[in-house]
Parts: C-alpha cells; structure tokens; sequence
C-alpha cells in the first residue's frame, strides 16, 4: 500500500447506517412491452446499475462494500411493461430497497422518456427474492 | 456549447461467440460499466462527471472472439483509456474465468470513434 492510500484509509470518514443481514445482489429487471435489441438492453442495463451504484454509495454505503467486495451480482429479469414496473418499485420502497428507474432519451430504436429498466438494490438476497422472486429470468 | 462529438461515452465489446443470452449479456455489460465507473472515479472525476451529466452514454457492440478484444483492450490502455475486461464466474452459460466484456471508457467520443470503428453494434 502506498503512502497516500495508507493516510487516505486512516483519515476516511467511518462508514455508517445499517449493516447487511447475509449476501447481497442487484436486481435489474426490464421491460420486456418495449422491443428493444439484446445490445440495446445491455447499455440500458448498464445504465440502470450505475445509477444504482452512486444511489447506494450515498444511501447504503455497506450494502455497496459487501456487494462490491462479493463479486457485485447481478440478475437480470423480465417485467411485462411500464406499470408493472412501477407496481414493483412500489413494493421495493416500501420494504426498505432502493430503487432506481432508467428512461431512456429515445436516441435509437424506442420513443424518447419509455421506462426501460427498473434497478433494484444492491440489497441482501432475501428481501429481493420476496418481491422478485415469481419473476421469469432474461 | 459543446459539441456532441466531445461527449465522453462508454462502449462495451461484446464476445459474439459465446452466444449469450440477453440477460447474461446484459449483466455482464452492467458489470463492465460499474468496475469502469468506479475506477474511473479514481482517476478520471471530471471526466466521470461531464460522462453523467450529458446523459452517461453508453453503447454495446460485437467483437468475434477472444482476441479481439484483448487486442482492443491494449490498443485502448495504450492510449490511456479506462479499461475493464469482465471475467466471468461461471456460475451459468459459459465456463468460470471466461472473459466475456471488454468495457472501455468513460473516455471522449472521438478516443472511443477511433479504436472501435469497425465493429458492429450488437
């Protein structure tokens, strides 16, 4: 370890808030009404982990080390369509789960503001699996 | 007004001869972009941050075998761009330590332009 990298870790803040119970995962689940191509979806995909990622590194700093640190999994699902996503996220929320929604700006292949790609977590496996767990894998 | 050819971008390099599933593909494209994200973090910020204000562009094309993307992976290093090889752990479709993704980027479009010109979107 280096000089700055060892000062860094001694002067860091310490994380805080609430400490993962068991393994973690990310969810992301998408929006099989749009017909989007399988190269259209993987950036969409992409999109909504990301955004996921920086939401948790504010909200939920050690769900994002454990999950980071396990190998950051991911599964990808199929949801029917806009409202069905959004009836989902509903549930996330209320059960504690960030959530995070991709629209996307409709430069290629579908109209602009078409809710793409709800992302869900990272959050320990077994909350996930209550609300997602009926949910067809992509 | 900056012009849209200066907007950072991120592209993910697909294997085409794994044949994929969607979902696989998609998961481990998502992978490549979070690693990229969070190193770039480290050594790009204000690149990172101009990336996600302009609407963090992302694109995903097809490279025909391994090789190819190991090649673009060190043509990219070599001109200073963030690079991410994902490897997988196999755990479903593809053997564990199979080298699925090359993520490259965020880095300016025209960087990106010239490296992967040839290849097809996905």
């Amino acid at each position: 370890m280096g000089f700055r990298s060892f000062l860094h870790r001694i002067t860091a803040p310490v994380l805080s808030g609430e400490r993962p119970l068991g393994p973690c995962k990310m969810v992301c689940i998408v929006n099989q009404g749009l017909k989007m191509g399988k190269g259209k979806i993987a950036a969409q995909v992409g999109h909504g982990a990301v955004m996921a990622t920086m939401k948790a590194g504010a909200e939920k700093p050690l769900h994002l080390e454990q999950w980071l640190a396990t190998g950051q999994k991911k599964v990808c699902l199929k949801g029917q369509d806009a409202e069905h996503l959004l009836a989902l996220e509903k549930q996330a929320k209320a059960a504690g789960i960030s959530t995070t929604i991709v629209r996307d700006a409709g430069h290629t292949q579908i109209p602009s503001g078409s809710l793409t790609v709800l992302a869900l977590g990272p959050a320990t496996e077994s909350e996930l699996e209550r609300i997602t767990g009926e949910l067809k894998l992509l | 007004m900056v012009s849209t050819v200066d907007e950072p971008s991120m592209v993910f390099i697909a294997r085409h001869d794994l044949k994929m599933s969607a979902g696989k593909l998609a998961v481990q494209c998502s992978h490549a972009a979070v690693s990229c994200t969070m190193n770039a973090r480290k050594t790009h910020a204000r690149l990172v941050e101009r990336w996600r204000n302009a609407g963090a562009r992302k694109i995903c094309l097809r490279a025909d075998d391994l090789a190819t993307l190991q090649r673009l992976a060190g043509q990219a290093q070599v001109a200073g761009l963030v690079t991410y090889l994902v490897k997988d752990a196999g755990h479903t479709e593809v053997p564990p330590g199979t080298i699925t993704v090359l993520g490259i980027g965020p880095a300016p479009r025209r960087a990106i332009d010239a490296l992967v010109s040839e290849l097809k979107p996905y």
